[in-house]
């Protein structure tokens, strides 16, 4: 029985997608660590069904899925997240690397998105999934997405402008 | 969209984070371990559809039962009294009938959903395709009344279910 998927395939998959994978987990915990664990076990799980780098929706919906299970699974951490995410939206701001002040400038105002528009951004930007993909992942129609992400560049635009 | 094309340019050339090689070899050990049908850790559980929260439903009908059962011990006592004091003749039979005096009668069962919650695509046992898994928090109440008397007597209980709703794929 073919159970064992060759190591390039897996590999390739693994290497292309997992730095925007971890930074669409860290949406939901504060360490990269704790990221990399959910994407560890949501990228195993996926590879294990699918066999195949197709179908990136699921692989996403796969990382969101374990990511707010595990927020609900440790109900005290959950409650420090929940705390964490009223008091602000930029507690888990997605991590880049920075070539000068405007890029922190503009990584930080992605930061500062509420959730809802963040996450459709970093999954078109950085994922570049499409709109219907996004739909899938969220669970809304790809209208809803492709209006979450106007108000988001609009947002990140009417905030950029005090630091050009 | 045009508006955007400048600052899309500029998100693009922010980069994410390298992830570690450590990251890597996790998975590579991950994925060369035999798959662990359900571990204590895995955090999409695999419920069937339509499955509720026995704890919940054990504990409603428990407390439902107990209280139908005290309801007939009280409607039996005075049955009870008047047999003793008959003593000279054979007492009249009872005659259990649907109907019969003191019973209690199923007159309603209501569900109220007050939480209903998606909690996105998760992967079920043997299924290939992903399921959406919906999570409905419901409160049961069943009731029950004396037709001579009017007494009725209602038992309510939380209860969870959840369903997994078929997906199509894209």
């Amino acid at each position: 029985m073919e159970n064992v998927v060759t190591h390039e395939d897996w590999k390739a998959c693994f290497c292309q997608h997992a730095p925007g994978l971890v930074l669409f987990a860290r949406q939901w915990v504060r360490t990269p660590a704790d990221a990399e664990d959910i994407v560890q076990e949501a990228f195993v799980r996926f590879w294990r069904k699918q066999r195949s780098p197709e179908n990136r929706a699921l692989l996403f919906a796969t990382v969101r899925s374990i990511a707010l299970d595990l927020l609900r699974r440790d109900s005290r951490r959950a409650r420090r997240e929940a705390d964490a995410f009223l008091e602000t939206e930029q507690t888990a701001a997605p991590s880049f690397d920075f070539d000068n002040g405007s890029q922190r400038a503009l990584a930080d105002a992605v930061g500062r998105l509420p959730r809802e528009q963040r996450e459709v951004v970093v999954m078109k930007i950085w994922n570049e999934l499409t709109f219907a993909d996004i739909g899938t992942v969220l669970g809304i129609s790809q209208n809803t997405a492709a209006s979450r992400y106007r108000y988001a560049l609009s947002a990140l635009k009417r905030n950029l402008v005090p630091h050009e | 969209m045009n508006d955007f094309s400048e600052l899309e340019a500029e998100l693009r050339k922010l980069r994410p984070i390298a992830i570690s090689d450590e990251l890597t070899a996790r998975v590579e050990r991950a994925l060369a371990e035999p798959p662990i049908s359900s571990t204590p850790t895995s955090a999409v559980s695999r419920r069937k559809p339509g499955s509720i929260d026995w704890r919940f439903l054990g504990f409603g009908l428990a407390a439902a039962a107990a209280l139908m059962l005290l309801a007939k011990v009280g409607n039996d006592r005075p049955a009870s009294n008047q047999e003793t004091v008959a003593t000279l003749t054979p007492p009249p039979a009872r005659v259990i009938t649907p109907a019969s005096p003191g019973k209690f009668i199923p007159t309603g069962v209501t569900q109220v959903v007050y939480h209903a919650r998606d909690e996105g695509l998760v992967f079920t046992d043997g299924v290939e395709n992903p399921v959406r898994r919906l999570r409905y928090r419901k409160r049961e109440t069943m009731q029950w009344q004396q037709p001579e008397t009017g007494a009725s007597l209602r038992v309510s209980y939380p209860s969870e279910e959840v369903v997994l709703m078929p997906v199509s794929g894209q």
